[in-house]
């Protein structure tokens, strides 16, 4: 039934979980040769997967303009540096 | 002189408790609140607080209770102007009235102070501070927002920590007033825009650095504190300093002490993931290589035992049998053709010195008769007159039987 879950849509920490558990079941020994190594193929992607969630966001930092009730636009944000007053804080 | 009776005597204490009692049922008397300047204030070791509040005109002892005073946001002193509440009762040792404080605040503040209070209480039976109905944050922010003053120092340390701790994170900048008359209606409305046009965010910071308790007003609003609770996506809130709290701390779903704080409790360490992350993988592979090599090990001690008992030993130990069995079996059988070797040679032997003929050599010899080559062995087989053949050594003689003399012996 997970598989039938979007990669994206699992949070990371439940791949970290998963990757724990894989590790303990490794470390423990009890599997056979066919599922250690499948065990193990599985820990791999799934480490694969956590890499590519942590790098999947591009950094941007944008503001928020809104024009209307239902209208609005993104703009760059340049922190303004020295203008800040008591009253801006 | 005596025109009193014994009746109508009180005893010192029965009439301070009945005086007491007058005090405490009079309800003009208790739980009010009453405005003041402190004076003589003295905090005992025991935790109690004993302070005078006087007016221009007028003074009242009073007493503040360790049991009530712990939870005062300041501590009082001399000539601070305050509002109290509390109720006027007797202490019955002294005969001196005097009044249980239960609550103290500041005069300048005391109206924000009360709605503060008032909505608090208010919001809390609503069940809006419930901590089953706040919403657990992603551990992997994409997509954050914050609802700050685009100016201040908060969206500057925001930002600035949120970039250390993960630098590939995407900020949406939502600049709002955070001070001031109608503050809290638009933060409010932009939670509520983000809520419909935003929905994927992981969650919003509401943000405003330290300042007074006016400043930090817009927070203790109603209308924001309803707009926080509604929201699907949930809300942080960093407000002020540590020691200031705010209804927007109480009803979000976390509540940072400082704007930098919420960055550094919101936004993970990325390097300390990915470390983490090659740990554990590392971590599988050496596991794997373990438990493989363990099972290499097995394998093999098996494939040995199995060597043992297999066919291929079997198959060698008979080659070792017949192996052997064969060279027994060839010097069996060179034992036995010696030995044979051997007895036929004494056979031989002893056939030679029962021959007949190395009998004769040695001087004997064999009659026969004639004709019929009958060996005469006794004289009754043979008749005087008949012929005879003599066999000796190297030929025979013929001779004629002349006589037959028996020979006793």
């Amino acid at each position: 039934m997970k598989n039938k879950k979007k990669v994206e849509d699992i949070p990371f920490e439940e791949y970290l979980r998963k990757l724990e558990k894989i590790v303990n079941q490794l470390e423990e020994g009890e599997l056979t040769l066919d599922e250690s190594v499948k065990t193990y193929e599985e820990g791999m992607n799934i480490s694969k997967i956590c890499l590519e969630k942590l790098n999947k966001t591009k950094k941007k930092i944008e503001q928020l303009v809104i024009e209307g009730e239902e209208k609005f636009s993104t703009k760059p944000f340049f922190e303004k540096k020295g203008e800040d007053t008591v009253n801006d804080y | 002189m005596n025109n009193y009776t014994e009746s109508k005597i009180y005893t010192v204490s029965k009439l301070n408790k009945y005086i007491k009692k007058l005090f405490e049922n009079d309800f003009n008397l208790q739980d009010i609140w009453i405005l003041g300047e402190i004076s003589n204030f003295k905090l005992h070791s025991s935790g109690h607080m004993y302070f005078v509040l006087k007016d221009k005109e007028s003074q009242i002892r009073c007493v503040m209770f360790k049991g009530n005073n712990y939870a005062l946001r300041f501590i009082p002193g001399d000539g601070m102007k305050v509002k109290v509440r509390g109720d006027v009762s007797v202490y019955e040792k002294r005969g001196e009235y005097q009044l249980y404080v239960r609550e103290i605040i500041e005069a300048g503040k005391g109206e924000l102070y009360l709605a503060f209070e008032r909505l608090k209480a208010k919001l809390k039976d609503e069940g809006l501070f419930s901590e089953e109905i706040k919403k657990k944050l992603p551990l992997i922010p994409q997509n954050i927002a914050v609802i700050t003053s685009p100016t201040g120092a908060a969206i500057r340390d925001v930002i600035t920590i949120s970039l250390r701790r993960f630098p590939n994170l995407s900020i949406l900048v939502v600049p709002s007033l955070v001070q001031g008359t109608f503050a809290a209606q638009e933060i409010a409305k932009k939670i509520d825009f983000l809520n419909k046009y935003f929905k994927d965010l992981d969650f919003i910071i509401i943000s405003r650095g330290g300042g007074s308790l006016e400043e930090l007003w817009a927070f203790n609003e109603e209308i924001l504190a309803r707009s926080i609770y509604n929201s699907k996506i949930p809300i942080v809130s960093a407000v002020g300093h540590e020691t200031d709290f705010t209804i927007s701390d109480f009803v979000s779903d976390l509540r940072a002490p400082t704007p930098s704080a919420a960055a550094e409790m919101t936004i993970p360490d990325k390097n300390n993931l990915v470390n983490n992350l090659s740990l554990l993988k590392s971590k599988i592979t050496r596991a794997v290589k373990r438990s493989f090599e363990v099972k290499t090990e097995n394998l093999n001690s098996v494939s040995k035992s199995l060597k043992y008992q297999g066919p291929e030993n079997r198959i060698n130990q008979y080659y070792q049998y017949i192996d052997e069995f064969g060279a027994r079996l060839n010097s069996r059988i060179k034992h036995l053709v010696e030995l044979y070797e051997e007895r036929v040679k004494k056979d031989s032997q002893r056939l030679d010195s029962l021959s007949p003929w190395a009998v004769i050599e040695r001087g004997y010899s064999i009659c026969r008769k004639i004709p019929g080559k009958e060996i005469i062995k006794r004289l009754e087989q043979i008749e005087v007159g008949a012929r005879v053949e003599i066999i000796i050594s190297d030929g025979k003689i013929l001779s004629k039987v002349e006589k037959k003399e028996a020979v006793l012996n």
